[in-house]
């Protein structure tokens, strides 16, 4: 337990309120003034930002960076689906089940390549994550049909089912409001691991793997324990995911995707899941946008992305979410600035 | 009499791989080629471009409104495929080199995402793929055929191998006897000391680029003749054939690099008549580059400096 | 006790260590020789991060060298290093208590003891972030992770590299007390002659990976042929 200084709760208390205003914004503002496009489409939002979310764990926290978890993102998909038509699961045990799964699988690809780290691992995770691509193009995604696969290339229209719902999450405003609520579940998991012993090993490994081990760091098991809850957080916003399309296919998932959840994810801000979050925006809600409203091709969005990332890889490390509270505080220096300098002040300068 | 005697080899069946070993060879000897434009770049700057097969797409895309859309003779076409490789490399090279120097391989890395991010981007919203707008390009060469052991091999993919062999034994002559080479290896040694023994660190580099782009370039023009359609999303992630070329190089010789090329190019030629693993052929770079990837990596390195940010 | 015998290293041609056998008995210990001499080397042995072509360590009895790297820590083998490796973003408290969570030590005692730490080495502001900290205290925050619990051997490198003089006097009184205040062996690398002389009762001298001298310090830094390795003379011996 830390020694607990003044300034300190009055920190604790401010971001407490901040994150259960944000909550309740989002889970009351927008089924009163939006339409259901705009639902669905918010409801990627948060999935999204679950998945930018494993990757302020994995890079943010620990430094490992993993360009393959549209991949795991992809298999919890394909393994809520296939538990689906396989058997009838209340939907909390669906979700673990999906989480627990895509936690194993991905902590099986980690344990290789835990020796490799920078350049290497983020090479292998998306050679792995092309390798994904592939099986899954390869079996599709299941609709009804047996075998391990569960795809049935012919299948009767009227025979097509959509993957489950939780019970009192039917309808898009109620799912959207559910999915919310276990995205901010999710949050609060890796939240509580920051901030206790592995948050505190991750920081170590991170800032260096031999002042770690010479801290006593069993780097091994901490690196796997951060493949393992980015993997689980992945599994369940897949899982979230085949319940959003109901019949997910393997157009749900572009190759470029990878590509643009890195570069959204560093620009919205690697180092803190409010990052994480503003990634999901610029995934899923800024595209919805300018097509729909704007009619502007989102194709456009591609390029502003890899500008961006480049931006953010050369000047602003921490993304919109380190900068923006910073030229925030310096606007609001600059229009205080004249308010400040009391005129017949003769010796104060601002 | 030579079937006769490869029949007996293994017994397999070669007459009946043939073709697919050609077509193999070929698309190997581009992987190749493009393997040792990343290795040579990697080598002299650090930084491995996987905007690769982006800008290749890109340059094969030009030509092919160079071709259907103005009047202007072939070679411009082709000409300006190349140029453009080589422009484009080398504007990014000049221009973000010198801001990445002095930082990790990785960063550098996802600077060249960020390049093939916003060329998709382009290509995506200029020249929008499928349905109807299903373009091909088919370079001159490959209109004449002939007949090699009993398979049809057009000369697109004679020369694609030719090129991959000149170009691997050329550079690594080129690195070992002049100066320019010598600069080269210098700069992936120690960029820092090379700088300071008057080597024109970012004009040698610049020329890397260049060199790198006209690779790029070509190759493009290549394998958009080889695959047969223009789908400038497959042409981008194609990279990743080169890359596992490069991979089994260990970003460093280039025979190896021409050697894998080649084993990606034909495993996954080979693979197609087999209707059990046909679908997963694809799959082939990326299972050969994570074993590549495991063996580099195979001694567990301790790290002194503090992780990239 | 720390017995090293018969200890070589050997990498990519070179023998950074070459057959040292020594004994550093207890107390402060100072670890001295030319640049490259093998010190820091010697060091990477201990924590685990290079593998000895030969030889053993032991430790108060224990064979170090068949220990995992991080479990040594875990044992109580402590080190800082050239470079500054406190977690600028966590407070002093936190990167303290980050090697006690990761010791064998108990829950319970982790405050009192990281308390104790950051006390004895003279800092008095447990929760600043390290970041906001000045070289100086910096030094401390090092000093404070590798006295902190029961440590049992513990690795200066260059703790006072780049302090000016009234700063490393307070370093070397914190560096005479950790044995007696805390039960440790300590090794001192450091070519700061001074720091050496007020801090280790022995010493010991590498050069070109061979021991050439270990002893009394005041005996070791008259010797002749110590006196030659620094001037770089050839040792004709």
């Amino acid at each position: 337990m830390t020694v607990t200084a003044p300034a300190l709760n009055r920190e604790v208390i401010v971001r407490s309120v901040v994150i259960v205003a944000v909550l309740a914004l989002a889970l009351f503002v927008p089924p009163a003034t939006l339409g259901g496009d705009w639902i669905t489409t918010l409801t990627s939002v948060a999935i999204y930002s679950v998945v930018a979310g494993g990757l302020v764990v994995l890079y943010g926290k620990v430094g490992m960076i993993s360009l393959g978890q549209i991949g795991l993102l992809a298999i919890g998909t394909w393994t809520a689906t296939r538990l689906h038509y396989l058997l009838d699961l209340p939907y909390p045990l669906l979700m673990l089940a999906t989480g627990a799964i895509t936690c194993v699988v991905g902590v099986l690809i980690g344990l290789p390549a835990l020796r490799l780290s920078g350049l290497y691992l983020a090479l292998i995770t998306l050679m792995g994550a092309g390798a994904i691509d592939v099986v899954l193009h390869t079996l599709d995604f299941p609709n009804g049909g047996g075998g391990f696969s569960g795809h049935q290339g012919i299948i009767d229209p009227s025979s097509l089912q959509t993957v489950q719902r939780p019970s009192w999450g039917t309808g898009d405003t109620a799912f959207y409001r559910y999915v919310v609520v276990i995205c901010a579940l999710l949050f609060l998991l890796a939240l509580v691991h920051f901030v206790s012993k592995p948050g505190r090993a991750w920081a170590a490994i991170r800032e260096s793997e031999p002042a770690a081990l010479a801290a006593g760091v069993n780097i091994t098991l901490y690196k796997m324990w951060a493949f393992a809850l980015a993997s689980f957080m992945t599994g369940v916003a897949g899982c979230l995911l085949a319940s959003h399309f109901g019949n997910p296919t393997v157009g749900s998932f572009p190759r470029e995707q990878s590509l643009t959840l890195i570069a959204t994810a560093l620009i919205g801000g690697i180092f803190t899941l409010w990052g994480a979050v503003i990634a999901g925006v610029f995934m899923m809600l800024v595209p919805f946008i300018l097509q729909t409203q704007w009619n502007v091709d989102s194709n456009w969005l591609l390029i502003i992305f890899g500008a961006g990332l480049l931006q953010v890889l050369l000047t602003a490390p921490g993304g919109v979410a380190q900068q923006l509270p910073k030229d925030l505080a310096n606007l609001g220096r600059l229009i205080a600035r004249p308010f400040r300098r009391k005129p017949n002040a003769p010796e104060g300068s601002a | 009499m030579h079937n006769v005697i490869a029949f007996t080899v293994f017994g397999v069946d070669w007459e009946f791989f043939k073709p697919y070993i050609v077509l193999g060879l070929a698309l190997g000897g581009a992987y190749a080629l493009s393997g040792v434009g990343i290795v040579v770049l990697y080598q002299a700057t650090g930084v491995l471009n996987l905007a690769f097969g982006a800008v290749g797409a890109a340059g094969a895309l030009i030509c092919y409104w160079v071709l259907n859309h103005t009047s202007w003779p072939g070679a411009i076409a082709y000409g300006a495929c190349i140029a453009f490789g080589a422009a484009c490399t080398f504007l990014y090279g000049v221009l973000f080199g010198p801001a990445f120097a002095r930082r990790d391989p990785l960063v550098k890395m996802m600077g060249t995402l960020a390049l093939a991010l916003i060329l998709l981007g382009f290509m995506a919203w200029r020249a929008p793929a499928g349905g109807a707008f299903n373009r091909v390009l088919t370079l001159p060469s490959s209109k004449h055929r002939f007949e090699l052991y009993g398979a049809v091999v057009n000369w697109t993919q004679v020369l694609t191998l030719i090129f991959a062999i000149v170009l691997t034994f050329g550079t690594a002559l080129f690195l070992r006897h002049t100066k320019l080479g010598t600069a080269y290896r210098a700069i992936a040694t120690d960029r820092e000391i090379t700088a300071t023994l008057g080597v024109p660190v970012r004009r040698v580099e610049a020329s890397a680029w260049l060199g790198s782009g006209i690779v790029c370039g070509t190759a493009g023009l290549l394998l958009a003749d080889l695959f047969t359609t223009l789908d400038y999303a497959a042409l981008t992630f194609l990279v990743i054939s080169s890359l596992a070329a490069a991979l089994i190089g260990r970003l460093r010789s280039l025979t190896a690099t021409l050697l894998g090329g080649l084993t990606v190019g034909v495993v996954q030629a080979v693979l197609t008549p087999y209707e059990s693993l046909t679908q997963y052929r694809t799959a082939a770079p990326f299972v050969l580059s994570i074993i590549a990837l495991l063996w580099m990596g195979r001694h567990r390195e301790v790290v002194f400096s503090k992780t990239a940010r | 006790m720390i017995e090293v015998d018969n200890l070589t290293v050997r990498f990519a041609g070179v023998t950074p260590i070459d057959d040292v056998t020594v004994t550093f008995p207890g107390g402060t210990c100072g670890l001295i020789g030319p640049n490259g001499a093998g010190k820091t080397t010697f060091f990477n042995v201990l924590s685990g991060f290079v593998k000895p072509a030969a030889g053993s360590i032991r430790v108060f009895g224990d064979d170090l060298l068949k220990m995992v790297d991080f479990r040594r820590a875990r044992w109580g083998l402590r080190r800082t290093f050239q470079t500054e490796q406190a977690i600028d973003t966590l407070s002093v408290f936190e990167n303290v208590a980050m090697i006690h969570e990761h010791s064998k030590a108990t829950r319970q005692s982790r405050r009192a003891d990281v308390l104790e730490a950051v006390e004895y080495v003279g800092l008095d502001a447990p929760d600043a972030k390290v970041g906001s900290l000045d070289a100086r205290d910096r030094r401390l925050v090092e000093l404070a992770r590798a006295v902190v619990g029961t440590p049992r051997v513990v690795l200066l490198d260059e703790p006072a590299a780049g302090l000016p003089d009234e700063e490393t006097e307070h370093m070397s009184r914190v560096i005479q007390g950790i044995p007696e205040r805390f039960g440790a062996v300590v090794i001192l690398v450091d070519h700061d002659m001074s720091l050496v002389s007020a801090c280790c009762a022995t010493t010991a001298v590498l050069d070109f990976g061979r021991l050439i001298a270990s002893g009394a310090t005041a005996d070791v830094l008259r010797d002749e042929h110590v006196i030659r390795a620094y001037l770089g003379v050839e040792d004709v011996s």
